[in-house]
């Protein structure tokens, strides 16, 4: 036993590059409805401030610029033959590990904006309600491949997984 | 080993050949009186236009829900063989459930007040899956109340599960003779027992009701306005009559959670089966529910705030593969005072150092956090009234805004400051002898107990704060109760070393 204290070290890959402009468009969209209802709300109600624009646009900029970049450098996955490890969020970072014994079902979901960007999301549930992880912003291909390799290893692992 | 004996030709039991069977006779008086329950509207309805039109309606309308009862009881019938349990009912739409034996998993017993007078009782035949469908379970109501219980023994214990008793023959049939006499009680229900009803959540959330239901009574009949009316300071001068008013709530609350508690909690036994933890309670409808060994993921000890004031605890279990919806099952000690729950507790852990031991706390910076955030929200609050009244500038109730202020936030901030000195004391983590125990709460405390083979993952979430203060919030996920056991604001390395110590190798591949 060492007295080293244990450090978790980031997942290896991260999401396909591209993954940056899907939330970029996310966030775009997002901040466009803030600062257009922003910019006509004085215009409408004499209550509102007239700086409202001035107060909306820098945040919906940084909001549509700065925040996809942040979650990109924080979105990472691994896959190990024992178990599967994500990390996720910005403000928050969540990592999460599940063993692949303890892995239930792995699903592909290809929203509309990530279709858009050749781009897919990979989910892996356990059997808890608390358990999922979700791996977002890769690419189509690679993640077809990963759920067929997720699958497989599962089932060798066997098992009822709870 | 014993000699396995042949089990007497219980009700239920050992009827292997696999012949349908209707349900216990005494169902043709429950059924027609259930039926007339249902119709009761319609009946009513009935009364008053069959004085206009004939008698001929009535005897219909007392007639048809009988009919149906009896025509309930004529369709349904069960088969138990040595592979399933099928279950078939419907006149027009037949319908039929059948459950495999061995993915039986729960057979809970239900018995209603008119099921007791005929000494019935309703089986209900889970195979425990968390999404519950139809397929799932089916329910035989009612049959002979002992023979209820002589088929529970024999489902429970199917071929091909463990057993800790004599092994059963071939058909599956437990040699009823060679189980103990005498019920390895853990818990018994104590009339004492009722003092902790007012401190349990159930208790203030049937007291709210009831008085938030007679305010709106109280409304409906136009009450207040009779109260304004009358001269009352007369009579009473104002703070005697909300006095008054404030203790007649109190007495009432208190005895509403004390009935709540009697009824639902009344007759409570948990008892030792030889794999399972069966626990029976309820004055009126009693209802044994039996939760196997294999499924206890863990144990959830609630210290509430109230609950430790007066000196009680509850318990509940970590069951994986129940229903959520049906939260009851998991009960194993209601609200009671703390020897009794903790024994309890010590029992179904398997030993005492998950609930006696001390756990690891986490340090400054997560009681830190625990201050910042009680006394900061109260500030906010406060600072925003003072804020609102100071500008207003107005005398409430003849004080000037900053009495008021001054007045209400002395107490806000001793009581926030109560609550975190409350929180950062609970705060705690350890894993012990094979088990994860973590604690926190103050006034909804837990001291969450996992066994580590129940870990199906480890989720690690940081806000950006927690991250500057080295913390993280460690969460083991699990397929029972609420999917999860949180430990809040764990330092890095002691949540690392913990999730390690618990899944032994999980963590290899990814640490540096």
């Amino acid at each position: 036993m060492d007295d080293e204290p244990l450090r978790l070290r980031e997942p290896a890959h991260r999401v396909s590059p591209r993954a940056r402009w899907m939330w970029r468009a996310e966030a775009g969209i997002e901040a466009a409805i803030v600062i257009g209802a922003a910019v006509l709300a004085p215009w409408l109600w004499d209550d509102v401030p007239s700086w409202s624009p001035a107060l909306a646009i820098p945040l919906g900029v940084a909001w549509a610029i700065g925040l996809p970049e942040w979650r990109y450098r924080v979105h990472r996955w691994e896959t190990t033959d024992t178990a599967v490890y994500t990390q996720s969020g910005w403000w928050a970072i969540e990592q999460r590990i599940a063993p692949m014994s303890r892995v239930q079902t792995v699903d592909l979901t290809e929203g509309l904006l990530a279709r858009l960007f050749g781009l897919a999301t990979v989910t892996v549930t356990t059997a808890s309600a608390a358990g999922a992880l979700t791996i977002a912003g890769l690419d189509r291909r690679l993640a077809r491949e990963l759920v067929e390799r997720l699958t497989r290893r599962a089932e060798a692992e066997g098992g009822d997984a709870t | 080993m014993t000699q396995p004996q042949i089990a007497p030709g219980a009700p239920g039991a050992g009827r292997g050949g696999g012949a349908w069977e209707r349900l216990d006779r005494r169902m043709l008086l429950v059924h027609p009186v259930r039926e007339l329950g249902k119709f009761l509207p319609l009946l009513i309805g009935l009364v008053v236009a069959g004085t206009a039109s004939g008698t001929w309606w009535q005897v219909g309308g007392v007639a048809i829900p009988i009919v149906l009862g009896v025509v309930r009881y004529l369709t349904t019938s069960y088969r138990i063989d040595a592979a399933t349990v099928e279950l078939k009912r419907g006149l027009l739409e037949r319908r039929t459930v059948s459950i495999p034996r061995d993915r039986i998993r729960a057979v809970d017993l239900t018995a209603s007040p008119v099921h007791r007078i005929l000494r019935l009782t309703a089986v209900r035949i889970g195979t425990g899956l968390a999404q519950s469908g139809d397929d799932d379970e089916l329910e035989l109501d009612a049959l002979d109340a002992v023979g209820a219980r002589a088929l529970r023994e024999q489902l429970l214990r199917t071929p091909g599960r463990p057993l800790a008793t004599p092994a059963p023959d071939l058909d599956g049939v437990l040699p009823t003779a060679a189980r103990p006499a005498a019920p390895d009680v853990v818990a018994a229900f104590s009339p004492a027992w009722l003092r902790f009803a007012p401190f349990t959540a159930a208790g203030v959330v049937v007291a709210a009701a009831l008085v938030g239901g007679l305010a709106q009574l109280a409304e409906m009949l136009n009450l207040y306005d009779d109260v304004e009316r009358t001269d009352v300071s007369l009579t009473l001068s104002p703070s005697l009559l909300i006095t008054l008013l404030a203790l007649g709530g109190a007495v009432v609350l208190l005895v509403a959670s004390v009935l709540g508690y009697l009824v639902t909690n009344g007759n409570f036994l948990l008892t030792r089966e030889p794999d399972s933890w069966r626990v029976r309670r309820g004055l009126l409808t009693t209802r044994e529910t039996t939760v196997d060994g294999e499924r206890v993921a863990g144990i959830s000890l609630g210290e509430s705030w109230a609950l430790r004031v007066a000196g009680g605890r509850s318990l509940r279990a970590i069951v994986t593969g129940v229903d959520r919806s049906d939260s009851s099952s998991a009960t194993l000690v209601p609200a009671a005072p703390a020897t009794d729950v903790e024994h309890a507790a010590r029992r179904v852990a398997g030993d005492s150092a998950p609930v006696d031991a001390p756990l690891r706390r986490h340090g400054a910076a997560a009681e830190r956090r625990r201050w910042i955030r009680a006394l900061g929200i109260t500030a906010v609050i406060l600072g925003a009234a003072l804020v609102a009244l100071a500008a207003s500038d107005v005398a409430v109730a003849g004080s000037p805004a900053w009495w008021w202020t001054a007045a209400l936030g002395v107490p806000a901030v001793a009581i926030a400051a109560a609550l975190a000195f409350d929180r950062a004391r609970g705060l705690g983590s350890a894993s012990i002898g094979g088990r994860l125990v973590v604690r926190s709460g103050s006034l909804t405390r837990r001291r969450e107990v996992l066994r580590d083979r129940h870990v199906i993952g480890w989720t690690m979430r940081s806000t950006y704060f927690q991250r500057r203060a080295g913390l993280v919030t460690l969460c083991a996920t699990t397929a029972g109760g609420n999917g999860r056991v949180v430990a809040l604001d764990v330092p890095r390395a002691a949540a690392l070393a913990l999730a390690d110590e618990t899944t032994p190798g999980l963590l290899d591949a990814f640490t540096a």
